[in-house]
């Protein structure tokens, strides 16, 4: 009986999954390894040597939307991905919530909404997730050739869910970009993201 | 659901009335629907049947949440988006900030923390209409926008209107609603006696301790955060909690330099989230943008202001015995050459010069690094400084007694005959630098301004500032060593310059007894003792010293001697100091402040103003003789203290004696370098204001009762 108590507690910690802290930056980002909608493998470190783009998705946020709903995230994506970035797209809502794709609904809406992302990596257990305190979608993270975190915070500065708003605002993630790739250090390096919550799987 | 409704009215005319029936509702009651149902209705509601101009009633917007819908609080959290109410007003209407009720806090898998309200919730606001007001009616209106989340997020929002009628009376209404939702509202931090907000800050993280014995009686205590913009806040978190006291940490990323305190709420309840739970709004401390304005003098002004300040330092108690030494100085050299005395002022000069140079340039870095300094007074911060000055005047007062000579060794003195007045001019450089370090603390009349401006300036500016106030202090000496005429009204050398010389050392010790007062402020009586008693084993050392190391006296012994004296000072230093001192506690501000006078903290400061009165602030140090001055002959007067009781001013003591960085980025803010500064807060929304560093009793009086009266008539 006290054997299995103590199973039980070990299972149950070990079940917890560590939720980390947001890495800092300047910190090396950890490492992860997702599938994408068509099967194949990527992980960071595949990667190491180029500019990664890390974004958390969500199809049914109205932030996520407002920024594919007016191509805003699209033409970030193209702009960038033309420029030798890596973009990754993260999906980790736990199968059953809403924003959960899966392996058809992400090659779906990929085409629907025309997005540019290099993959869109499928991670329903929040691995990732978790590894990088992703609270929010959209939240971005860019981490620079030698895998250390230049920028992790909001993609601009309006936390609102309208698409007018877009013009008007600071976009933080080609801010850094256009200064890390032009060899400039990133003037904001951290912003509070804003949106929806991402949906983790219960542990 | 309009749409349907259309289409079915359109077949029979009692539907077609019950349309016209919801068009006339919607403006004051509209609910926002998913997948076909209804997740969120709004509606705007007052607390009064009809207008009387004049006379402030409340709206609120209440929201009835589909259960498992959550819409924001003013902070969110990691997610969501606040509800926001945008009013269109008729001119002359004024309208107050959203008052939020206390919300919940939801934790989601992910460690997603969250603040909002679910079911129901009534943000209210004041309104006050104009005292005149034409027609029988009135319409605000208002664009109410929020984001409700269950396990999706979906923005909602509508135009909301009131029409109320003008009249001359009116009768509440809603009367429950807001009553329910006013017992949710936050109240401010009751007084000292009830409870008390001490913020500290390590790190990354702020550090807020509550003692009250309110919080014994809940079981659930929590404090959820309101930053600035630009401040990320993380998860606040339980800390420690004892009896009374509870203390939470806040950590925090991005924020802007300095931040020593957060707004926010202390929750209380029985059980987290309960409905009976209750709390106190924290304030953050006044804002200090390091931009506030210094006074508009310009550069050359201040530069002169700098100047006449190092003139006035010369007369500061601290740098009086040393000046009489220097003095003393010039009367032995009355009788020689014109250029010995000159060169030996112009060292002496050099040494005031040397030792501002290397404080401005040490300032300078430091601030280029970032780290908030203020000058005049910081050194006297660190109880290490304080020690090693009495232990140099301790030196200094022992020789002029006679107990041991400074003499060079035999060997020196041969080769340096040909140049024999160099060691004069070195004595002369370190008198120079032995003056200046004594007065750093004693910051004059027109050097506080000065050097506060100074410091929002360049480097070079703050370099020449540095020299001016070096050329000031100087002046008198350069004078007198280039007018040798002036030395013939000094006596002729005689016996009187030993009686001389030994009572400047009983100076000398009066410096000590004050230096170990501050060393007593700083570290206790402890420390006090621990350092007398290193000093005590000092004297012995220059005993032994005068006693033995003669140049009479064998090689043999006088090595002999010498290694003794270096083992008793290491020794006891390290006992004494490196063991002893170094535990003694940094005492409380609490035991500083005595009488009628508070202990100043940022948030009593902020609870007293909210409350109605007016404070009055005395930043001081145990180690500033001006703040002495002032509090002795101003501050304590009998008029003075009875015009403070008659006006219910409260009296606040801002205690720098340690260094508290809470009050160094105040005197900064102020554009002071350093204590002391004198600021009366007349209440809540109003500029403090600031006196001059020397106080008279006319000019405080005359302060108070005019603040007084402005106060009572508004």
């Amino acid at each position: 009986m006290k054997m299995k108590l103590l199973l039980t507690a070990l299972t149950s910690l070990i079940g917890t999954a560590v939720f980390a802290e947001v890495p800092a930056v300047g910190s090396a980002a950890p490492d992860f390894s997702l599938p994408d909608a068509s099967g194949k493998t990527h992980s960071l470190s595949q990667y190491k040597g180029k500019y990664v783009v890390l974004e958390w998705f969500n199809p049914e946020c109205p932030f996520v939307k407002k920024h594919y709903g007016s191509s805003n995230m699209q033409n970030l994506q193209k702009e960038f991905t033309d420029k030798g970035v890596v973009w990754l797209t993260i999906d980790s809502n736990a199968p059953g919530t809403e924003g959960n794709l899966t392996p058809e609904g992400a090659q779906k809406i990929a085409s629907s909404w025309k997005t540019h992302e290099t993959a869109l990596l499928l991670d329903p257990e929040g691995n990732a997730g978790r590894a990088y305190g992703s609270k929010n979608t959209p939240n971005m993270v860019i981490i620079n050739p030698d895998g250390k975190v230049i920028y992790h915070g909001a993609i601009d500065s309006k936390a609102t869910p309208n698409p007018s708003d877009i013009p008007s605002s600071t976009n933080y993630v080609k801010a850094a970009l256009d200064q890390s790739l032009s060899g400039k250090s990133v003037a904001t390096p951290e912003t509070k993201p804003y949106g929806c919550s991402v949906k983790y799987k219960s542990s | 659901m309009l749409p349907n409704l259309m289409r079915i009215a359109s077949r029979s005319s009692v539907y077609s009335l019950l349309c016209w029936l919801l068009i006339a509702v919607a403006p004051y009651g509209v609910a926002q629907t998913y997948q076909g149902k209804e997740i969120v209705k709004a509606e705007l509601l007052a607390d009064t049947t009809a207008i009387v101009p004049g006379k402030p009633f409340t709206v609120g917007l209440l929201l009835r949440m589909a259960p498992g819908w959550h819409t924001y609080w003013k902070f969110s959290g990691d997610a969501g988006l606040p509800t926001e109410l945008k009013w269109t007003l008729p001119p002359g209407w004024k309208i107050g900030d959203i008052q939020w009720p206390i919300p919940l806090k939801t934790v989601d898998p992910g460690d997603i923390e969250t603040y909002g309200y679910e079911n129901e919730v009534l943000l209210m606001q004041e309104v006050t209409p104009p005292a005149k007001l034409d027609g029988s009616s009135a319409k605000l209106s208002t664009e109410a926008s929020w984001l409700v989340c269950e396990k999706i997020c979906i923005p909602g929002g509508k135009t909301l209107q009131l029409d109320l009628p003008v009249a001359s009376t009116s009768q509440p209404t809603n009367t429950d609603v807001f009553a329910r939702y006013r017992r949710l509202l936050p109240q401010n931090l009751p007084g000292p006696d009830v409870a008390r907000a001490d913020w500290s800050r390590v790190g990354s993280e702020l550090r807020l301790k509550i003692t009250s014995e309110t919080l014994a009686k809940h079981p659930a205590v929590d404090f959820f955060p309101l930053p600035e913009q630009e401040t990320i806040v993380g998860h606040p978190a339980v800390q420690s909690r004892n009896n009374n006291e509870i203390v939470f940490r806040i950590p925090f990323e991005s924020a802007p330099k300095g931040l020593s305190s957060m707004a926010g709420l202390v929750v209380f309840a029985q059980q987290p989230n309960g409905d009976d739970r209750a709390a106190w709004q924290i304030t953050s401390a006044p804002p200090v943008s390091g931009s506030r304005p210094a006074q508009a003098h310009g550069v050359l002004m201040f530069l002169l202001f700098g100047f006449l300040g190092g003139l006035i330092l010369n007369l500061m108690p601290c740098v009086l015995p040393v000046i009489s030494l220097k003095i003393f100085g010039f009367v032995q050299q009355a009788g020689q050459s014109r250029q010995k005395i000159l060169r030996s002022g112009i060292a002496f000069t050099i040494g005031i010069f040397a030792w501002f140079i290397a404080l401005a340039v040490l300032l300078i870095a430091l601030k280029g690094a970032g780290r908030d300094v203020t000058w005049g007074g910081f050194q006297f911060t660190n109880p290490y400084f304080v020690l090693v000055l009495s232990v140099i005047v301790l030196v200094f007062a022992l020789n002029l007694f006679g107990v041991f000579e400074i003499s060079l060794p035999q060997s020196l003195t041969r080769s340096l005959l040909s140049t024999s007045d160099r060691k004069d001019l070195l004595g002369s450089f370190a008198q120079g630098v032995f003056a200046t370090v004594l007065a750093t603390p004693c910051t004059a009349p027109f050097l506080g301004t000065a050097l506060g401006f100074a410091f929002t300036q360049s480097a070079v500016i703050i370099l020449a500032m540095f020299i001016a106030v070096a050329a000031g202090m100087s002046a008198p000496y350069l004078l007198l060593s280039a007018q040798p005429a002036w030395l013939r009204f000094l006596p002729r050398p005689g016996l009187w310059m030993v009686h001389v010389k030994q009572f400047m050392g009983f100076l000398l010790l009066a410096t000590l007894l004050f230096l170990l007062y501050v060393l007593g402020a700083e570290r206790g009586l402890e420390g006090a003792i621990w350092a007398s008693c290193f000093l005590l084993v000092i004297s012995v050392a220059c005993w032994m010293k005068g006693a033995f190391i003669l140049p009479t006296a064998s090689a043999i012994k006088r090595t002999i001697v010498v290694v003794l004296m270096l083992l008793l000072v290491i020794g006891s230093g390290v006992y004494f100091i490196g063991g002893k001192f170094q535990s003694a506690k940094i005492a409380s501000a609490e035991s500083q402040v005595r009488g009628d006078w508070q202990p100043f903290t940022p948030e009593r400061l902020q609870n007293e103003l909210e409350q109605g009165r007016t404070v009055f602030v005395d930043f001081t140090a145990a180690w500033c003789l001006t703040c002495k001055f002032n509090e002795a002959s101003v501050l304590e007067a009998q008029d003075v203290r009875e015009a403070f009781e008659r006006h219910g001013i409260v009296k606040m003591k801002a205690d720098w004696t340690n260094g508290d960085p809470v009050i160094t980025k105040l005197l900064q803010h102020f554009g002071r370098p350093g204590v002391p500064l004198y600021v009366l807060y007349p209440a809540k929304n109003e500029e403090p204001i600031v006196f001059p560093e020397v106080l008279t009793k006319g000019m405080v009086l005359e302060k108070l009762e005019s603040v007084a009266s402005k106060v009572a008539s508004q």
